[in-house]
């Protein structure tokens, strides 16, 4: 492509947007120090922005700058921002789940942090259905507990999960009575072996044997292929 | 779609517009001086807030996505050069990349765009941008001319800017051919890069 074509779809690239073969040709084409598509990046990227800007104006809530300054403050308090934004049940549970990342990058756990925060939110919200029914697994380890909902499905909540060797993930099974296991999602745990996984859909309580988990390639299977670490039998709903 | 373009809206403009002495700003976030955080968001924490709410549509969460940008920024500020640009369109970069990274996420979508993002925030790319660009005229323009752009053309902007979208995943949920949409979003970009062009010096 020549640099008219290529400067077509600057802004696509400044984006993220452009697909890799024409990514890699205007990484090429610009790595040459082409003099005509400088400038024309330059004006993509003032498009780009422009464009950002013109969005329906939302005011901010009072304390969130207080929060954002506190991020880089001297006495910052990790707890500050974990309290913002979800109540403080969903922060507590946080803190006694996953709450071990201290010595992190703070950046990578606000991203982390902001992604558990969410999936406990499901999990209330979950909890929170009256047709949810708690299966409690594991004397022994791992233990926790699993919920089942007849419209919205299964919601694990696991501890003392064995280590995952590299490569290997959890998967959920849904065991129908009399039936082969079915495939319910692939999840991981955190550092402690504590897990939050939600399968959403609706589940035939009535029809449903048990849940369980096993251990599988990262890609996951079709059929379990090792003995399971947690089976939760379904009765008696 | 069209309605919510057509809804777009002016008074970011005024926040948009203080971008003067980003220079000067740019040179205490390097220092590590914190008073600086505070003034990066007085300029454009409701203009990323804004932004961060039209693409997550969650106000809460929009919060923490806040945190996370100007954090992100306050790291990476080191490797600004406030000779070459503005805050503004490196802040705005941020927060959009932030959002729609979120956005894929809760909908398991395949996040092969993250290390994208990640590179395509380096201020070197968002940044070279002079404090004028943003001037409220040219901006007036550019609004004039994305209301007048055909709905099927506002709609690919729409999906790229807002929602991440590449071109063939706009083919997919227009359910128009990979070539027409490529069309739409080119000639949309050229009407576009007319009205606020002169705006923007090489
Ligand atoms: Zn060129």
């Amino acid at each position: 492509m020549n640099c008219d074509d290529l400067a077509d779809v600057f802004e696509l690239y400044a984006l993220g947007v452009l697909e890799a073969e024409e990514r890699g040709e205007i990484e090429a084409h610009l790595g040459r120090g082409c003099a005509a598509c400088t400038p024309r990046l330059r004006r993509a990227a003032a498009l780009n922005a422009a464009i950002l800007a013109v969005v329906p104006d939302t005011a901010p809530p009072r304390g969130l700058r207080r929060r954002v300054v506190s991020l880089v403050g001297s006495g910052r308090s990790a707890w500050g921002w974990t309290f913002a934004s979800g109540s403080v049940a969903a922060a507590l549970l946080i803190a006694l789940l996953w709450f071990s990342v201290r010595d992190r990058e703070l950046e990578s756990q606000l991203a982390r942090e902001r992604a558990n925060l969410t999936r406990v939110q499901q999990a209330f919200a979950f909890l929170n259905e009256p047709e949810t029914k708690q299966v409690i697994f594991g004397k022994g380890e791992p233990r926790g507990n699993v919920f089942v909902n007849p419209r919205t499905g299964v919601l694990l909540i696991a501890s003392n999960l064995p280590p995952l060797p590299v490569g290997k993930t959890y998967e959920l099974w849904v065991i129908p009575k009399g039936g082969a296991p079915k495939p319910a999602g692939l999840f991981q745990s955190d550092r402690e072996g504590t897990a939050i996984y939600i399968q959403s859909g609706a589940l035939d309580l009535a029809a449903t044997g048990a849940v369980a988990v096993t251990v599988e390639p990262d890609a996951g299977s079709a059929q379990p292929t090792t003995t399971p670490i947690i089976v939760a039998p379904v009765a008696g709903f | 779609m069209g309605a919510v373009i057509l809804s777009l809206l002016f008074p970011l403009l005024a926040i948009a517009l203080r971008i003067a002495g980003d220079g000067d700003l740019a040179r205490r976030l390097k220092s590590r001086d914190q008073s600086a955080m505070g003034e990066m968001y007085d300029r454009y924490g409701r203009l990323a807030f804004s932004l961060i709410v039209r693409i997550v549509r969650n106000e809460g969460i929009a919060e923490d996505l806040v945190q996370e940008t100007f954090l992100r920024v306050w790291n990476r500020s080191a490797s600004f050069d406030e000779e070459k640009g503005a805050l503004a369109p490196w802040v705005l970069a941020v927060a959009r990349n932030r959002a729609i990274d979120y956005v894929r996420s809760l909908e398991a979508r395949q996040t092969r765009n993250s290390m994208e993002l990640d590179k395509l925030e380096r201020p070197g790319v968002c940044a070279v941008v002079d404090d004028a660009f943003l001037q409220v005229d040219r901006v007036r323009l550019l609004k004039t001319a994305f209301d007048k752009l055909p709905p099927n053309q506002r709609m690919v902007l729409e999906l790229a800017y807002f929602e991440g979208m590449s071109q063939p995943e706009m083919a997919e949920r227009m359910k128009q051919p990979l070539g027409t949409v490529k069309t739409w979003v080119r000639t949309a970009l050229r009407s576009l890069r007319e009205e606020i062009g002169e705006a923007v010096p090489a």
